[in-house]
């Protein structure tokens, strides 16, 4: 265009200016298009794309699961029904509402207000069971829609309910983990809003980019699952032998801090939150601060040993079991004399415990407390964790110190006294509890990870041995725990029996006592830190009596479980071998009784199931081998039959059998397992 | 003006100029932003259908590999080789024919539309190809005409019935938006090369009613047109789409709610990664994203007009242009649509949108822009009155010395 004329490349030039400024034009017209989109007209449409979306909201955001620390799941997501309108789609507002309210058990004019709503969306009905559902869909009213939504099951109901806490309507977490760790299970209900494609089918493909948005992270416990039930199971026996009012139980592992089992007594069932009370929700370990009483003994006996003020052979003198102290008189059960530490503890002489107190000083003895995590929290992923009582030395008196040294005067949480002795256990480290092991997100990837934390060391290596040595010897016979004593372990433990303080100026209730027993095993090397405490025990009140035979019984399987091998040669004849036969026996026989069962139940097989008759509010068992979990629970939920669920993976095996009779609203038992064949559990 | 003019060696012969750099930047970062787009877009459909989240981006990317090189190689490609007749004539024919064989088995029809040539694994567009090929024909053809363009029967009618036959073609397929963007380079371009403004006005008069017809005459483009209207009250049916793309835009706002962060694309908008890539960006980026994405058509754009500016002779002015004229109208038109601002569709963003063959194309497009900008070794020049400035490297000289240098379409004469 250079070569060209003047005059014909100026008006070539114009004329493409021309143009040019037509697509300036243009984009400026398309830059304003924008900022009217995104600017102007945003809240507009943002509103009715809002509107769009909710039309389509399948679930809300799945939340991840919770599992044990083996992946067993203890809280998982199933879909389920919910009902919903679109007001302006609905003809006859009235009489869709006299419909409905015929089925839904919700009163008509609330339906009918809601349906006559000028909205796009109404909720109706959220989480239907699947009769409902089928009854509304066949009423085919125009307007009125299902979606699924998902829905918190905990398959294993009251296991470490405390522990896992629940979640409520709007998948919000209200207690426990769920409650604490809310941020991470929950998705991003953004992002799950959109995740509906336009049929309204959920997008929940693997490998999708984004899916990690809307799924939660998985929380991995630290709980073992197995070792929790078992500890479950013997807290509520002891609860009820001895007719107490509560109690609980913490399993720690005292190497790396892990919280095995944390179990409370009364408990509730997950999934039907509605029927319990608060105190029944109540985290014992954690919540409950009580006085220890003897079990305090243990530190007491460290922090001295450590700072030099005792040495560990030399002895104390008794005042043969009566000591006029200040104002008041200390008694011991025993009318001893001279005895040497591991006496004192064995024997779990108050006196002697007043005169090492004497010894140590209130300040020596406070400083240790506290380094052994006493009047502080530990920590552990457990809401509102209480941080017990410890008041300043400052504010102890000669007899306030004397006292603490024997546990009463100090209040503490069960998790602190296992995080305390697992001090002793593990060589002398303070260590963080741990209830999380690790937090992974949808696509498995770690988002945290939790590692052995030692807060500090509080007692030597050497301290902590010659303590453990000494409460070895407490379950030995003639000790106050020989209720402990197992068959080829050493344990080493301590009893505590505390009265209860009920008045404000040390008033002491006669009736009332935590009994407790606190412990470890293999002592030689320790594997797992016992704590079990009962509160108001009525038929004894004894630790040793109550506290310490349920942590032998939890000692004796979780060791076996764990693959610890006993070591029978370490063990002279002990006391507790009678009663441990005794248990034996029994086991046997109730061994024998199982065999009896079985053979009955073969013979009732001989009818087929099919054969018996419904009796009038029966159903049939359906066939549940082979079906996931899902499809377990809405098949159950469609014959009104509840879910009593255990492992994880395909169901292997149902009771009862498929087609036997089976009242509504009864429990069907579904054994699950990865590969579908299921192994008895013994 | 001296450094638009270039340099000859000590033979007196021309010297390539080095390529605008500037152009071939803004390219690349409108490439690479539209590989990342369409990754964020297209992620989520192509997990859920093909169970791997990169199969487009990975697509995507060895297109744009192989643009890459075809950019840079027809950069090194003297443009003066589209002045030959046989050279221009045949790739008019090869895309034309190209565009025919989509009617036959050779072809792949998708909703209704015959659009593609199926290659192996791979689809071809033919019509990314013939838009490309009409700017070369029709800068060809003016070049040769010169001045008889003012002519009717010569300059006008010829550069009519070609392109018509091409959009007929297109129109067969059906393909409306690549049948608009070449009337409208038809017309930019006879316009500029000097067209009679009454005959240009003249044909748009009388294709008028055929666009009509065409309109109103299909049942899909007219409930297009109604949805153009008014996308919200259709948002259900046929204006599904659009209004999804318009929730798109207002749900990023200013600022976007950040790259990758998008829910439209979760299958709410078909077509994310295609021709409603523009909402993606709104939605991720915002407002501040669509501009700044603006800004670099600009850039290309206004590179493109300075190339055609600094052009030695009028058929690089016209290739220049053309090209350039190309980018912006598809960029404008495609972004348009997405906003409801046009109702036609089919249109993809240039460099941005996904789509292989559309890249590759487009990419070797530019490729000949760059060659343009780096000057021809040869006299380009149409007719004597170029001539007449052949040796005159003075703009304000004002001498014209004709006839001392002799071209072969010269020989034409007036």
């Amino acid at each position: 265009m250079l070569l060209l004329t003047r005059d014909r490349r100026f008006w070539i030039r114009i004329r493409i200016c021309f143009i040019v400024s037509l697509m300036m034009a243009g984009t400026i017209a398309v830059g304003w298009g924008a900022w009217s989109l995104g600017v102007v007209r945003q809240k507009e449409l943002s509103d009715i794309a809002r509107e769009q979306y909710i039309r389509r909201i399948s679930v809300s955001a799945r939340r991840g699961l919770i599992t044990d620390r083996y992946g067993e799941e203890l809280a998982v997501e199933v879909e389920v029904d919910s009902i919903y309108a679109d007001p302006r789609e609905v003809k006859n507002a009235g009489y869709a509402a006299k419909k409905l309210a015929s089925v839904l058990d919700r009163e008509q004019d609330v339906l009918q207000r809601r349906l006559s709503s000028r909205k796009h969306f109404v909720w109706l009905k959220r989480r239907v069971s699947p009769s409902e559902s089928t009854k509304v869909k066949a009423m085919k009213l125009k307007g009125v829609h299902i979606v699924k939504e998902s829905k918190r099951f905990y398959p294993s109901r009251e296991l470490a309910a405390h522990v896992v806490g629940f979640a409520g309507m709007d998948s919000r977490g209200l207690e426990g983990v769920e409650r604490l760790f809310d941020d991470q299970l929950k998705g991003n209900q953004d992002a799950a809003s959109g995740l509906a494609d336009a049929q309204g089918n959920i997008v929940f493909s693997k490998g999708v980019f984004g899916a990690d948005k809307v799924v939660g992270n998985n929380i991995m416990l630290t709980i073992d699952r197995n070792l929790q039930f078992e500890v479950e199971e013997e807290l509520k026996n002891t609860v009820r032998l001895f007719q107490a009012k509560s109690g609980q139980i913490v399993v720690m592992d005292p190497n790396s801090g892990d919280v095995l089992a944390m179990a409370s007594y009364p408990t509730y069932n997950l999934n039907d939150i509605t029927s319990s009370n608060p105190d029944k929700r109540r985290n014992r370990a954690v919540l409950d601060v009580y006085e220890p009483g003897s079990t305090m003994k243990v530190f007491t006996l460290a922090a001295a040993i450590n700072s030099g003020v005792l040495r560990p052979n030399e002895k104390i003198f008794c005042e043969k079991g009566r000591m006029e102290f200040y104002d008041v008189v200390l008694h011991d059960d025993h009318r001893d004399g001279w005895l040497n530490p591991t006496q004192c503890l064995k024997r779990s002489s108050n006196i002697c415990f007043a005169k090492i107190a004497g010894r140590m000083g209130s300040k020596r003895l406070y400083r240790y407390m506290r380094r052994f995590g006493f009047g502080e929290k530990t920590n552990v992923q457990v809401p509102y964790e209480m941080r017990g009582l410890l008041q300043h030395h400052n504010e102890w008196s000669e007899f306030l110190t004397a006292t603490i040294a024997f546990g009463q005067g100090i209040g503490v949480t069960g998790i602190q006294m296992a995080t305390a002795l697992s001090t002793i256990a593990n060589g002398g480290k303070l260590m963080k509890p741990n209830l999380i092991r690790k937090v992974t997100d949808a696509e498995g990837e770690i988002i945290l990870e939790n590692t052995p934390t030692v807060r500090r060391r509080v007692i030597s290596r050497r301290t902590a041995r010659l303590v453990t040595d000494m409460m070895t010897a407490v379950t030995e016979e003639g000790g106050t725990g020989s209720e402990a004593a197992l068959e080829g372990y050493l344990v080493a433990g301590k009893t505590g029996t505390a009265q209860k303080s009920t008045g404000a100026h040390g008033y002491r209730d006669k009736e009332k006592f935590v009994a407790s027993f606190f412990g470890f095993v293999p002592a030689d090397n320790p594997r797992m830190v016992i704590s079990v405490v009962i509160d108001e025990p009525l038929v004894s009140y004894y630790g040793g009596t109550v506290a310490a035979p349920a942590l032998r019984r939890i000692a004796d399987k979780a060791l076996r479980d764990m693959g610890v091998t006993p070591n029978f040669t370490v063990r002279r004849g002990n006391p507790a071998s009678k009663a441990e036969d005794a248990e034996l026996s029994t086991e046997r026989e109730q061994e024998g009784t199982v065999v009896e069962n079985t053979a009955v139940n073969e013979q009732a097989a001989m009818i087929t199931p099919a054969e018996i008759p419904l009796k009038k509010g029966q159903v049939r068992t359906p066939k549940l081998i082979g079906l996931p979990m899902g499809l377990v629970v809405s098949e159950l939920a469609e014959f009104e039959l509840r879910p009593l669920f255990f492992g994880t993976g395909v169901a292997a095996e149902q009771t009862p059998a498929p087609g036997v009779p089976i009242d509504k609203g009864e429990y069907v038992q579904v054994n699950f397992s990865p590969n579908g064949e299921y192994e008895g559990n013994q | 003006m001296d450094s638009d003019f270039q340099t000859r060696d000590n033979k007196g012969r021309l010297q390539r100029r080095p390529m605008d750099k500037a152009l071939l930047v803004s390219v690349l970062m409108l490439c690479v932003f539209g590989l990342i787009m369409v990754f964020s877009a297209s992620a989520v459909e192509a997990g859920k259908k093909f169970d791997n989240p990169m199969l487009f981006f990975n697509k995507q990317a060895i297109f744009a590999g192989i643009g890459l090189v075809a950019m840079l190689v027809l950069a090194r490609v003297d443009y003066a080789i589209y002045t030959k007749s046989v050279v221009v004539w045949s790739m008019l024919a090869l895309a034309f024919f190209g565009v025919l064989a989509c009617k036959t088995p050779l072809g792949l029809t998708l909703n209704g539309a015959s659009r593609w040539l199926k290659a192996g694994p791979i689809t071809i567009q033919p019509a990314e190809a013939l838009k490309v090929c009409l700017v070369l024909w029709l800068s060809y053809s003016l070049n040769k005409k010169s001045l008889k363009i003012k002519s009717f029967s010569i300059g006008f009618l010829p550069h009519l019935i070609i392109p018509g036959m091409l959009m007929a073609a297109c129109m067969l397929q059906p393909d409306f938006g690549t049948t608009m963007v070449m009337a409208i380079l038809t017309f930019t371009l006879l316009f500029v090369a000097g067209a009679k403004l009454g005959y240009i006005l003249l044909a748009a008069i009388v294709s008028t009613p055929i666009v009509y017809f065409l309109i109103t005459g299909s049942a899909y483009r007219l409930a297009r047109m109604m949805t153009f209207l008014d996308p919200l009250a259709t948002r259900f049916t046929t204006g599904y789409q659009l209004s999804q793309s318009l929730f798109g835009y207002a749900s990023g706002g200013f600022s976007g709610r950040g790259l990758g962060d998008g829910l439209q694309k979760l299958l709410y908008l078909p077509e994310a990664h295609n021709d409603f890539i523009g909402s993606i960006i709104g939605e991720e980026l915002g407002v501040i994203g669509i501009w700044a994405v603006l800004l670099l058509y600009v850039v290309v754009a206004t590179r493109g007009i300075v190339i055609a500016f600094r052009s030695r002779d009028t058929f690089g002015t016209y290739v220049a242009f053309g090209i350039s004229t190309l980018f912006a109208i598809q960029a404008l038109l495609n972004l348009a649509v997405s906003m409801g601002l046009l109702p036609t569709k089919g249109l993809n963003l240039p460099f941005v949108s996904y789509g292989g063959s559309a890249l590759l194309i487009t990419m070797a497009a530019a490729g000949i822009l760059l060659s343009v900008s780096r000057g021809s070794k040869y006299e380009v020049a149409a007719d004597v009155e170029e001539l007449a400035e052949s040796t005159d490297t003075d703009d304000k000289s004002g001498r014209h010395r004709k006839g001392n240098r002799r071209s072969s379409s010269a020989q034409k004469g007036k």
